[in-house]
């Protein structure tokens, strides 16, 4: 590699050259998808990976996809040794690849001569893929009921798309119509990935290109290395829980280790598979580490496979943040993937007391709904909802956001009601929900759904029992609550997960956690974790 | 032919350009910050404008009152239940990875942000009527918390205004001094929170902005004004301090609307495809032109969402005052913290210490600091010292690190410029580059290089281009109305998109003076996308001129998504309709040009400047107010003129036009050419 040791100008030249590659896929994906999911909410990622696999840049507006990207090319790669110019491959199955269904990730090769020298993924999470609730987010025992299970199929083969495949795949999902156009997005931003990284093939070479990968992955890691070392030496454990049906609370602990450069994330000591859709596979608890991390290192390095060089994370397999095959996974994505971080974070909390933020609402509140328009037609809605971020060592959290795992957008109240039969009654922030200290944490929001015509809901959240806790003192953020009011009055608390059928005008209301205060309010009594 | 005088307003310097027959004139003066106005009174009177001149401005007073947070006392009346669309947003934080963040601050804080009972449905169907007697308790408390301005955003009242109307009048009696901002006038089209937070803009600046065109009147002293807005064209005071939120992005407008007229001339075409490049001190403003001025509803300032037609322009925060520094990795990193304007580059002496993309422009020779600055002897040396400091742990002399600081800066450029062309669908190499600004036509060549850009126009004026542009600027007037249906909806029964379009016109006439041209678009999206394509609409409305719409939807969809979908249903979200009138000043104008004295071109004197390598090389450089129509020159070379440098590069010509601007182009069989 002596002939192309690192030019300081041209590893800043490449850095801009290959996210700008994801950041085009990702706007071509952006504004060629059909569903509001993807082109309103942004639930999607684009990246670029080497040879080997090695994710070289992303685009990513959702965290979560952090360090799944890599374990799905990792697994098209295992799956496909052969590749031909044209190829795409997709898949969505969590033990081969995946994280949860709904987020189906396809990856194709960009050759140089006969080799293929990159390979560009994208990621999107589909509104519905089936299974036993509309929105695929089901209160599942097993993967299974979540919806087709897409391993790695080369649904392109050539550039000829597999049509057989792809009416399987449409046959086994509520929206056809939608879901082919999300596909075709995702292909589009295929497109456009492989044309410009050959352009750049084109104008300097395969071995630059090749070589800038490699000294941007360094980079990156010599940058994280550099953050890590600041830190203090030692072992720190935290654990918090989960919430299932019954009162059960899975416990998940870590123990952090921060040594020299590098720091290790065990969670041995945490609960076995359960019979429920909160279990992860290993990528998602990689995920959720990488992202702590990554929060802690100065935000403007490239993201890439070096950032997560100096990260160890191991969880036993056959605990919920390891599962093995067909456990259920659904909600773990969205929400375990909260809870995970909450417990790293509070882990380093106790090295890093002044950097680390109280409990942010550590759920994504997620709702879905599903049924038939007045016209007959079947459609599938699916939300996840704001709250309040935790507070700091020198500010207060913000209110009404999506923390940590996710960065969604909401759907507009506008747009919502005219695509669906459903009508919002209220959606505001909810006074006093942040945690009180010397900074509060946000506000949680108030989000009321009427129901136009009968439809089945399913919602998974968390935080319902256990608050988010505060830091140093800082008072815990309000728990969130799901409410059912129907005409005539009658109030019911609805679980924190729950699949029911609704009738037309009952209304759910929905108020979403706030987040920890951190630091002694004066004269207060503060919770700590 | 009417006299005619452009005044921009910019960080530093307040332009003039002044059009009195053939003859232009050009004045900068320092930019008066807490009334703008001041420094036009005092421009006017140093050009000595006649009294009949007709003034076209351009105010940053709306934009700075925004993004300072200095505008009025606001309160906004919403729909019960949905108080804080407006700090809610669209949800999502603005840092993806910091623990601890924070939001700009809130333009209407929740104790002045009330509700009323009153909802209209997604058919425009009253649910629940609005409660008058709830709305005189509001109006008690909005008078209460000493609001001086209010915004009015009811749901869906794009589809039924007669809630936001109602509440208008009860208020405007209950709270006569309150300023009113209604969403169904600046905005009646869907998704509340872009609808609200125009509407809460517009309350916010509009006390402040209407008294600034008050000084204004006076400053002027009885000259018709003409105020620039983000659209790229001008509209009457009256409109102007009504709805100030149409104003709030008009800085760059300017530029563009004057690199797009240039180009007109110097192409020879009425639609150039231009891309413009205004390359300034700490940020850098480029748009694509394909053919016209393109517009977009999508921007963003300070933090919220802006959903009036604006020119669409990408900024980057990259520019001449740039900061280079070498980071804890090892990457040579150019921005965005940038100089300013105190202390400045390390060259301007004023102990600036941190080495900037203008400092390396010195250290290589291809900027001369003995024209902009007053004393060069330490600074110089100042300069390369600091250049060497940057490169010695990259083992780099100053020459070496000086052509890394730009390379990087152009690394920034040229996403930028990507950005607006590929990423939108536009092959660049089918454009031509319109560099302006300070620093613009200093790195046009390498950029157009590495986007293989074959042609670059460079204005004559390129420092008062954005003031040129004023004067140039059509007047206008947008107006737009929720729509949604299909267009096979639409076609069968035209009525609906008949009363649209007519009401729309009576809205646009009514705003303009004389006679304008109308351009009907409408907002099209398949079915169930929430992404629309603006496609012109022929009129008068007709199935025929429908169809065409859909057409022209389909091919635009494939042009900049990929691909096209025929089969499935077209959706119409909003008609728009933007009524036009030419400026006073013709574009078939020329300035006064001195006809050629000479055929041969001499250099002026010779630099040793560094253009490919370390080793510097010898090249000649041109006075551009010495050069004359049909100058041809050859790259490399430079070219001098008072706010700006020509770089022009080895395989690159210059000549001159009749209009005096420099059409740079590539020639191929030079591209190899090493002499």
């Amino acid at each position: 590699m002596t002939a192309y040791a690192p030019d300081p100008i041209l590893l800043e030249v490449y850095r801009h050259r290959f996210a700008g590659v994801a950041e085009e896929m990702g706007a071509t994906l952006r504004r060629t998808a059909y569903s509001p999911n993807i082109k309103e909410r942004l639930d999607y990622s684009c990246a670029l990976f080497d040879a080997s696999g090695a994710m070289v840049a992303q685009a990513a507006h959702i965290p979560v996809h952090l360090g799944a990207m890599p374990a799905s090319c990792a697994a098209a790669l295992q799956a496909f040794p052969d590749w031909c110019e044209g190829d795409v491959i997709a898949l969505n199955d969590p033990y081969a690849g995946g994280n949860h269904l709904p987020d189906i990730t396809m990856v194709s090769p960009v050759f140089a001569g006969n080799e293929p020298i990159f390979f560009v993924a994208s990621r999107a999470h589909h509104a519905d893929v089936g299974g036993m609730s509309p929105g695929s987010l089901p209160l599942s025992t097993e993967l299974c009921q979540e919806g087709i299970i897409i391993p790695p199929v080369k649904l392109v083969r050539r550039g000829k798309v597999n049509t057989d495949l792809l009416s399987i795949i449409l046959r086994n999902v509520r929206t056809p119509q939608e879901r082919r156009g999300d596909l075709e997005a995702q292909r589009a931003a295929h497109a456009v990935g492989e044309r410009r990284l050959k352009a750049l093939i084109q104008d300097a070479g395969p071995q630059e290109l090749q070589a800038y990968a490699m000294h941007l992955k360094e980079y990156s890691e010599r940058m994280t290395r550099a953050a890590i070392a600041m830190w203090p030496d030692g072992t720190f454990t935290f654990e918090d829980c989960l919430e299932l049906p019954g009162g059960r609370t899975p416990v998940i602990r870590v123990c952090a280790t921060i040594g020299g450069d590098a720091v290790t994330f065990d969670f041995a000591g945490t609960d076995p598979v359960m019979e429920g859709p909160l279990n992860t596979v290993l990528a998602v608890t990689c995920s959720a580490c990488y992202y702590v991390v990554r929060c802690l290192v100065a935000d403007d390095i490239p993201v890439n496979d070096g950032c997560f060089a100096p990260v160890t994370v191991t969880a036993p397999e056959g605990c919920l943040l390891h599962a093995t095959d067909g456990a259920a996974v659904a909600g773990g994505n969205v929400e375990t993937s909260q809870r995970i971080t909450d417990v790293a974070l509070g882990a380093l909390a106790q090295a890093l007391p002044n950097r680390i933020a109280a409990a942010s609402q550590g759920t994504m509140n997620n709702v879905t709904i599903g049924g038939r328009d007045i016209h007959g037609h079947p459609y599938a809605y699916y939300e996840t909802l704001g709250g309040g971020m935790g507070a700091g060592p020198t500010s207060d959290g913000l209110s009404g956001v999506h923390v940590h795992m996710s960065n969604t957008r909401n759907t507009p109240v506008e747009a919502l009601e005219m695509q669906f039969p459903l009508r919002i009654r209220e959606y505001s922030l909810r006074e006093g929900s942040g945690g009180t200290g010397r900074f509060t944490g946000g506000e949680g929001m108030i989000r009321e759904y009427e129901l136009l015509r009968p439809a089945i809901v399913t919602m998974l959240s968390e935080r319902r029992h256990v608050a988010p806790w505060g830091l140093a003192g800082g008072v815990a953020g309000a728990c969130g609550a799901n409410e059912l009011r129907r005409a005539g009055g009658t109030r019911e608390l609805l679980p924190g997960k729950f699949t029911r059928r609704l009738g037309a005008t009952d209304r759910l209301r929905i108020k979403t956690p706030g987040g920890g205060g951190w630091g002694s309010a004066p004269g207060a009594a503060g919770s700590g974790p | 032919m009417a006299e005619l005088v452009g005044i921009d307003v910019g960080g530093t310097f307040t332009d003039f350009v002044y059009m009195d027959g053939p003859t232009l004139r050009v004045l900068k003066v320092p930019t008066t910050a807490q009334d703008q106005s001041q420094a036009v009174a005092q421009g006017l009177r140093s050009v000595g404008v006649s009294p009949r001149a007709v003034i076209v401005h351009g105010t940053t007073t709306a934009t700075n009152a925004l993004l300072e947070r200095r505008g009025a006392r606001t309160a906004l009346l919403t729909t019960a239940g949905f108080r804080d669309v407006l700090a809610i947003g669209r949800q999502h934080r603005p840092h993806l990875y910091r623990l601890s963040q924070e939001r700009p601050a809130e333009l209407v804080p929740r104790d002045r942000r009330f509700t009323v009972r009153e909802r209209v449905d997604a058919k425009g169907q009253v649910l629940q009527p609005l409660d008058v007697n709830e709305l005189h308790q509001v109006a008690q408390a909005i008078s209460a918390c000493g609001a001086e301005s209010l915004a009015v955003v009811f749901l869906f009242s794009f589809f039924n205004e007669s809630h936001e109307r109602q509440a208008a009048q009860v208020l405007r009696a209950l709270v006569p001094s309150v300023r009113l901002s209604l969403s169904v006038e600046l905005l009646p089209e869907y998704r509340e929170y872009e609808r609200t937070a125009t509407t809460v803009i517009n309350a916010y600046v509009q006390p402040l902005v209407s008294r600034y065109l008050e000084h204004l009147a006076a400053a002027v002293g009885g000259r018709k004004v003409w105020v620039m807005q983000s659209s790229g064209g001008t509209i009457d005071v009256a409109h102007a301090a009504r709805q100030p939120v149409r104003l709030v992005l008009s800085g760059p407008a300017g530029g563009v609307v004057g690199a797009f007229k240039v180009a007109q001339a110097a192409l020879n075409t009425d639609s150039p495809r231009i891309i413009t490049f205004d390359m300034g001190g700490t940020s850098t403003d480029v748009a694509l032109c394909p053919g016209d001025i393109p517009r977009t509803a999508e921007s963003e300032i300070g933090g919220l969402p802006l959903k009036l037609p604006s020119v669409d322009i990408h900024t980057v925060g990259a520019g001449g005052g740039s900061i280079a520094r070498v980071d804890s990795g090892g990457a040579l990193r150019v921005g965005p913290m940038s100089a300013g304007a105190v202390p400045g580059p390390v060259c301007y002496g004023r102990g600036g210490r941190q080495v900037t993309v203008t400092d390396a422009h010195v250290v290589l020779g291809s900027l001369d600091p003995y024209r902009f600055l007053p004393d060069t002897s330490g600074a110089l040396k100042n300069t390369r010292a600091a250049l060497a400091r940057l490169g010695a742990p990259l083992g780099m002399g100053a020459e070496a690190t000086a052509m890394g600081v730009i390379r990087v800066a152009n690394a920034t450029m040229e996403r930028a410029l990507r950005r607006v062309s590929v990423e939108q669908g536009h092959d660049p190499r089918r454009y031509t580059l319109v560099p302006f600004g300070g620093a613009g036509p200093l790195h046009a060549c390498e950029l157009a290089e590495a986007l293989g850009v074959r042609r670059i126009v460079v204005p004559r004026l390129p420092g008062v281009l954005s003031a040129l542009g004023l004067v140039l600027a059509d007047i206008t007037f947008d107006a737009s109305q929720a729509l949604v249906r299909p267009t096979a909806a639409l076609a069968k029964d035209l009525a609906p998109l008949k009363q649209h379009v007519s009401a729309l016109r009576h809205r646009v006439v009514a705003a303009l003076p004389g006679t304008p041209q109308l351009l009907a678009s409408l907002d099209l999206r398949y079915a169930g996308q929430s992404y629309e394509i603006e496609v012109p609409l022929g009129l008068p409305v007709s199935t025929q001129h429908l169809d065409a719409s859909v057409g022209a939807f389909h091919a635009a969809h494939s042009q900049r998504y990929g691909y096209q979908a025929k089969e499935r249903a077209v959706e119409c979200v909003a008609v728009r309709i933007r009524g036009s009138i030419p400026s006073g000043y013709s574009n078939d104008a020329r300035m006064e040009v001195r006809p050629s004295t000479t055929d041969t071109l001499r250099p002026t004197n010779w630099r040793s400047v560094c253009m490919r390598r370390v080793r510097p090389e010898t090249v000649p450089c041109y006075e551009r107010n010495l050069l004359r129509p049909g100058h041809l020159l050859k790259g490399p070379a430079l070219i001098f003129q008072y706010d700006t440098t020509i770089l022009l590069r080895h395989g690159w010509t210059a000549r001159i036009d009749k209009d005096l601007n420099a059409i740079i182009q590539r020639i191929p069989a030079l591209d190899k050419d090493d002499p």
